[in-house]
């Protein structure tokens, strides 16, 4: 009876502290969620290239299931009220799960950067991916969609990591997605009047 | 903790052992082998464990001599679920990218924690608490500088995955066993 009451004490001790430290670091944690996915969605920007908060406005991302990819969320950089970028966060299938990217275009089409924001593949293959030693994003800098999309393997313009040809094709496949998907809604995207 | 307490278990109760015990220290191995890529990430998982182990050994106190058997582990894994809860929501609040990085394994800590519970001697139970602890911490940062030089260093790629971990942990422990001053005699370590 005693050891009953006793344990029936520790679990409710056991309990309501760990609800209580939950509610306690309920607002840190989602500002540091906040915070973190901020910091993964806007690194492809050089700094001081935009001087508004382009995460608070979300853009609106009609048709956005492409053939290889889905745009998650869209967002747009400005300087001094022009834009400067847009920011797309894409989804792709890639070997091991999906593999969330972080692109950003500049208004007259080129691929500024992007930048894994989620990945699980196999580590010290497609993990590489997000290796900044390795940086295989980078061959991606600059490129228009004229360029040819593919690996070299595929008669393209690009390198893959080696050993991940699934993954090098899926990041490949999914930043050509989001050139095509600026070039279609680039005059919603940049919010200008059709004067272009 | 796992490596120290084999350190203690091989100079002091040799031969001894049950075996149930070995699988014990083995499992609770898995944080140490998971997540030491990095120097930084040994080190809050040093850090947590050793949190985590000391504050489960301060709470068990008021209820040691109060519940035996099977009680007493019910009411130590009620606490280790809090503890652990709270280890994981202070990591999300205050190291995220950390946390992150660090996966499932500060949720296994609790491993250590119940072999720590189980295998401490009675008497003389907080020093060699104390020991075993700087024993697990600086376990940790040894591996987890061992491991982030060998990947990045020299491109050893299998140092940073888990089953090259465990081979230089048993390097590391091997290392140990030859420069530790000490009794016992070299040919006795590993035997049971």
């Amino acid at each position: 009876m005693r050891t009953a009451g006793l344990l029936l004490v520790t679990a409710v001790l056991a309990l309501s502290t760990a609800l209580i430290w939950r509610e306690w670091t309920l607002p840190a944690v989602s500002q540091a969620e906040k915070q973190l996915q901020s910091r993964q969605r806007l690194a492809v920007l050089p700094e001081g290239s935009y001087d508004n908060l382009p995460l608070d406005t979300p853009l609106p991302r009609p048709a956005s299931h492409r053939p290889h990819s889905r745009i998650v969320a869209a967002y747009r950089a400005t300087l001094a009220g022009k834009p400067a970028a847009i920011v797309l966060v894409t989804q792709a299938q890639g070997y091991a799960g999906p593999v969330v990217l972080s692109i950003a275009i500049a208004p007259d089409g080129r691929l500024i950067g992007s930048q894994v924001v989620e990945q699980q593949e196999s580590p010290g293959l497609g993990g590489r991916l997000a290796d900044p030693q390795v940086n295989w994003l980078k061959q991606f800098a600059n490129r228009r969609l004229s360029d040819h999309w593919a690996l070299k393997r595929d008669q393209g313009d690009f390198d893959q990591l080696a050993g991940a040809t699934v993954t090098s094709r899926a990041v490949i496949e999914a930043l050509q997605d989001a050139l095509v998907y600026f070039d279609e809604h680039r005059h919603d995207l940049l919010g200008d009047p059709a004067d272009e | 903790m796992p490596w120290s307490i084999s350190m203690n278990i091989a100079t002091t109760s040799l031969g001894t052992l049950p075996m149930n015990k070995g699988y014990l220290l083995a499992a609770s191995l898995a944080p140490l082998l998971g997540a030491t890529q990095t120097l930084l990430l040994a080190a809050a998982l040093g850090a947590c464990a050793v949190m985590m182990i000391g504050l489960h050994q301060v709470v068990l106190v008021p209820l040691r001599n109060r519940l035996k058997g099977a009680a007493h582990m019910l009411a130590s894994l009620l606490l280790l679920a809090a503890l652990a809860s709270c280890l994981q929501l202070a990591l999300w609040a205050w190291l995220l990218p950390v946390a992150l990085l660090l996966g499932p394994y500060p949720a296994l800590l609790c491993l250590p924690c119940l072999v720590a519970d189980y295998l401490l001697p009675h008497e003389g139970r907080w020093r060699s608490l104390l020991l075993n602890l700087a024993g697990l911490l600086a376990a940790c940062l040894l591996l987890g500088a061992c491991r982030q030089w060998l990947a990045e260093g020299l491109g050893l790629h299998l140092a940073s995955l888990a089953p090259g971990a465990l081979l230089l942990l048993g390097l590391l422990l091997a290392l140990y066993n030859h420069l530790r001053p000490g009794t016992a005699h070299p040919r006795r370590q590993g035997k049971r």
